[in-house]
């Protein structure tokens, strides 16, 4: 199998799915892909920053805040839902170059702390404020009549194109920049390049996407309080994309796939269901490290060993 | 006055328990360089055999509950040990020094532990019979004996720990390592055999404030989850593997508590906690007593 | 362990996937949703009406199930974790109406999850069951929506008023809640309640309910020398730890906790501390004053449980049972037309005949009318000191006959 015609296949797999939401929109079938929709978002983005080598647990912090923008703009100002959309986007990216310009000073173990004590003190505030429902949260976010019924293929494209969009971006010669980073910052400072800049924009770019899965989120649940925005999420986010494989944007969205199909055949076990979710990362951990994406190019790799090995020349 | 005396006395009694908990934490992160998220689960499943031995002891050998509950600390300690040691030999061993790794690997053990552990011990809280109920006037601040004790031992402990770091053989290897383990191992010392020593350690603090602890709260799975979040910011504030670090942080953070609690809420405290956390990393990233690289 | 487990995770998963494509309803089988916390903090409150739900869908089954409209249903209950937050109760709502096609909810615990619930079965007439105590979950506004058990509303009047008699000489009183929706939610009405009394609440403090220590709190009430410490929405277990800490500090006054829970953890967390505390929505499931129906579901529940029943637990039991009078009546499965027929069914509860009321206090008949309670720990057990029952059942059981 080589790139073009794996490309054409996710193509053809994307409007296919596309499609079928198009057609049933109300089918749980749907309603599953709108969920890994948008954790796959949310997951892929933690990966776009894991370019420039941080863990960014403030990544659920800045979904909550496109989630709740949003969230206020459609339910209490009645603003139209694009506009309430890119709003959470923006409010999201806007607050994310504030924290990324003074936080990413550190790296590493502190980066990842500062994210956690982020995302809790976010969580905490929305239970203070009682102009955004305080604990119970915001209730009846809903997108406008006429759109409902083309939602859930509306979530799925945006979606896909916000997935398109940071593998653009991770191929293009920012993308290197960021690996450059990540790889020896001294050379790329020493080329004249402010390196808190280009981490800034990294978060930036990543906080703008989750602001959109945010605001997704938030009108596909039609409802959302402090507790969706725990730091524990982040963990799961990391989990999807460690057992993914971190190699590839697409091991984000199979690891958010895989992991939300398991978490809804495990629904009904209780606390049983916690612990053969953290067996399974446990699992993905020590027996593939590089995770599903990993897996599955070593089986096709493998499976494509054969014909390419024929046309040798002996 | 009175009120003063007990403003301290909470702050000691909340601190002895955090410096227990968060110095087993911060003693695997300096020797493996691993964020471990199971370290209350370790904690918990030693509160938890603790709460359910103590009376199983009593009941069948006829013993006074002080024996049976030596009896049952012991117990809880070498089970909680062999946990540990397969935590560590299954799966941390893989991960040493790598942050994100064993990051996701200690989350998928939080869910499963405490999967196990509701499986096991049920949800609903346990206590374990107080020894004694008496209660101790000082200064007007009033505490309870068996807290005082339990306060007692937590320093006993902790002072016995940073000895056994300071002066012993054992302790400068795991100094070593924590500063700089490259360096270490060319001085000839075992990384892995160092590491899994100061993993065991910091499993054993974790059991030993989980012990302490069963007798004076309500013991139930999700107690580890709930210390953990203090730990944390005990261990930035501290200094990521300081030890004098993490034991003035714990302090610090219990006067914080106390007071936050006592003159706003715990809400607002906590809120103000995580955002002193964050000025401190960004401005003072080794904590309060630790150095910088 | 560990490897077991994954091997069992990922044999569950291969059976899983592949039975997905099997979904679908057995002829003349009702499903019954359930969204409950079956883990972490809460759990206890899930497993407890889980059981309660299976229990009562089970004698039903046994005693030929529901008829209407000329066929026999039997029941099936299915119940799914919503982890006690918005986000998961989001989920299972989207599960039980989308995937599983269920039209009638038997339980809910927790606010958040209800309104998560709500939000979605009222664009889809689905009618729904809910223990949530904040008065925004009911009214006119939302029609298919009924409470099982008591509120704030039907059970602080009484006891505050019990309360009030035996001790006239308190004046103060503080208020201790989780800082969560049911917490903000209950001090909102114990405030109130309390003050109509004529009681000045002194000190109201909303605790994290991941708090690890209540020393402070516990100096904090001292401080402000109240008569009486309502810690009304509980936890059990936490207000036991505050109490219990209030004694070493010194204070000695009356203790209540408004929505009561579980005399029995209480007595568990505080020990000799607990003695004298007042609760409201408590129930000695095991007294003679029981029903023969609630000593049975008691002493079974002890087993399977672990902890005696509450209230909060039977409510599934009342709400399966309310649910069979209205089918039944209504001779339909139309949510609408069943929800029409609970607001007038008089129906057999665990408590005995009962109804649905409260259009006085809500604009709309959907609150469970059971009697009152007003309970005390007296050396270490629960004992009822009156049980009330609300003058509008009363009235409405009259009327049947």
């Amino acid at each position: 199998m080589n790139a073009r015609t794996s490309s054409t296949a996710l193509v053809v797999l994307a409007a296919a799915i596309l499609g079928y939401a198009a057609y049933r929109p109300t089918s749980f079938a749907v309603t599953v892909v709108t969920w890994i929709t948008v954790r796959s978002i949310v997951a892929a983005s933690m990966r776009f920053v894991m370019l420039i080598g941080e863990i960014n647990v403030a990544s659920i912090g800045f979904v909550g805040m496109g989630a709740y923008a949003s969230g206020l703009a459609t339910a209490s100002w009645h603003w139209p839902i694009l506009a309430a959309l890119l709003l959470g986007a923006v409010v999201a990216a806007a607050s994310a170059a504030v924290f990324g310009f003074i936080t990413l000073r550190t790296r590493g173990a502190y980066f990842l702390l500062v994210g956690f004590s982020f995302t809790e003190v976010m969580r905490l505030l929305y239970t203070q404020v009682e102009a955004i429902g305080g604990n119970d949260g915001i209730v009846g976010i809903f997108p406008p009549t006429w759109l409902d019924r083309w939602f859930p293929a509306l979530l799925i494209g945006t979606g896909m194109t916000v997935l398109y969009v940071l593998y653009r971006i991770e191929r293009s010669m920012l993308g290197k920049l960021f690996l450059a980073v990540r790889g020896n910052e001294r050379i790329v400072e020493a080329a004249g390049i402010s390196v808190l800049g280009v981490k800034t924009l990294c978060l930036v770019i990543a906080s703008f996407m989750v602001g959109i899965a945010g605001g997704l989120h938030a009108h596909a649940a039609n409802v959302i309080s402090p507790g969706d925005f725990g730091f524990v999420v982040a963990a799961m986010v990391l989990a999807y994309v460690k057992i993914g494989g971190e190699g590839h944007i697409l091991g984000a969205v199979i690891g958010a796939t895989v992991l939300t199909i398991v978490e809804q055949y495990l629904r009904g076990f209780g606390a049983l269901e916690h612990a053969l979710f953290g067996a399974a990362i446990v699992a993905a951990m020590l027996f593939f490290a590089e995770g599903l994406w990993g897996l599955v190019h070593r089986i096709l790799d493998h499976v494509a060993i054969p014909p390419a090995a024929a046309r040798k020349p002996q | 006055m009175a009120l003063y005396a007990q403003l301290f006395l909470n702050t000691v009694q909340i601190g002895s328990v955090y410096m227990l908990f968060s110095l087993g934490l911060t003693i695997i992160f300096g020797v493996m360089r691993v964020v471990n998220f199971a370290h209350g689960e370790l904690f918990a499943a030693a509160a938890l055999l603790v709460a359910a031995l103590v009376p199983a002891a009593t009941a069948h050998l006829g013993v006074p509950i002080v024996i049976s509950y030596a009896l049952s600390i012991v117990a809880a300690m070498v089970a909680v040990s062999l946990l540990g040691a397969v935590l560590y030999q299954f799966g941390f061993r893989l991960y040493l020094r790598d942050m994100t790794g064993s990051f996701i690997l200690s989350l998928g053990f939080l869910l499963l532990l405490q999967g196990v552990l509701v499986e096991i011990f049920t949800g609903v809280p346990r206590v374990v019979p107080p020894i004694s109920e008496e209660t101790m006037v000082f200064l007007g601040g009033r505490v309870t004996v068996q807290r005082l004790v339990t306060c007692a031992a937590a320093l006993v402990l902790a002072t016995s720990v940073i000895g056994l770091i300071k002066y012993t053989n054992l302790g400068m290897a795991l100094r070593a390592v924590s500063e700089d383990y490259e360096a270490a191992m060319l001085q000839g010392i075992k990384y892995g055999r160092i590491a899994f020593v100061g993993f065991l350690v910091g499993v054993n603090l974790a059991a030993a404030a989980g012990c302490l602890i069963a007798p004076l709260f309500t013991v139930t799975p999700f107690m580890g989850a709930d210390y953990l979040v203090r730990a944390f910011i005990i261990v930035i504030i501290g200094g990521l593997g300081s030890i004098s670090g993490t034991v003035l942080a714990s302090f610090v953070v219990a006067l914080l508590d106390t007071l936050g609690g006592f003159y706003f809420d715990p809400t607002t405290t906590t809120i103000a906690m995580f955002a002193l956390v964050m000025l401190l990393l960004v401005l003072r990233p080794q904590g309060l007593m630790g150095r910088s690289d | 362990m560990k490897w077991q487990n994954s091997a069992l995770a990922a044999v569950l998963l291969a059976v899983g996937l592949a039975a997905a494509p099997q979904i679908g309803i057995a002829a003349e089988t009702l499903k019954l949703g359930l969204s409950l916390p079956l883990s972490g903090n809460g759990s206890t409150w899930g497993l407890g009406m889980k059981w309660a739900a299976e229990a009562a869908a089970k004698q039903i089954n046994s005693g030929g199930g529901i008829k209407a409209d000329g066929k026999i249903y039997t029941l099936e209950v299915l119940a799914y974790d919503n982890k006690y937050n918005t986000a998961d109760g989001t989920k299972v709502a989207q599960t039980l109406f989308s995937r599983d096609n269920v039209d009638f909810v038997v339980g809910v615990m927790g606010t958040g999850p209800t309104q998560a619930l709500q939000a979605i079965a009222e664009r889809r007439d689905k009618l729904i069951f809910t223990t949530a105590w904040g008065r925004n979950v009911k009214g006119p506004e939302h029609p298919l929506t009924f409470t099982q058990a008591h509120t704030s509303s039907e059970s602080m009047p009484e006891l505050f008023g019990y309360i009030k008699k035996e001790h006239p000489n308190a004046k103060t009183v503080a208020l201790i809640n989780p800082n969560d929706a049911t917490g903000k939610a209950v001090e909102a009405d114990a405030r109130a309640f309390w003050s109509k009394i004529g009681m000045n609440v002194v000190m109201s403090d909303f605790f994290e309910r991941d708090t690890t220590a209540f020393q402070s709190v516990a100096t904090k009430i001292v401080q402000a020398k109240p008569d009486i410490v309502d810690a009304s929405s509980g936890p059990p277990d936490i207000a036991g730890q505050i109490f219990k800490e209030l004694r070493t500090q010194g204070w000695k006054g009356i203790q209540v906790i408004a929505a009561g829970g579980s005399a029995a953890t209480l007595t568990k967390t505080a020990g000799e501390a607990a003695d004298g505390t007042y609760m409201g929505l408590v129930v000695d499931f095991a007294s003679p004053a029981a029903t023969e129906t609630q000593r049975r579901l008691n002493g079974e529940a002890e087993k399977v449980l672990g902890e005696p029943l509450n209230p909060v637990h039977v409510s599934t039991w009342d709400a399966t049972m309310a649910l069979k009078a209205g089918i039944e009546k209504a001779n339909s499965l139309d949510p609408k037309k069943v929800a029409d027929a609970l607001r007038t069914v008089v129906f057999e509860s665990s408590y005995g005949p009962a109804a649905f009321g409260g259009a006085e206090t809500y604009g709309i008949a959907e609150q469970i009318l059971v009697p009152v309670t007003v309970a005390a720990v007296r050396n270490g057990k629960i004992v009822e000191l009156a049980r009330v029952k609300p003058k509008e059942l009363e009235e409405r059981l009259k009327v049947k006959q």
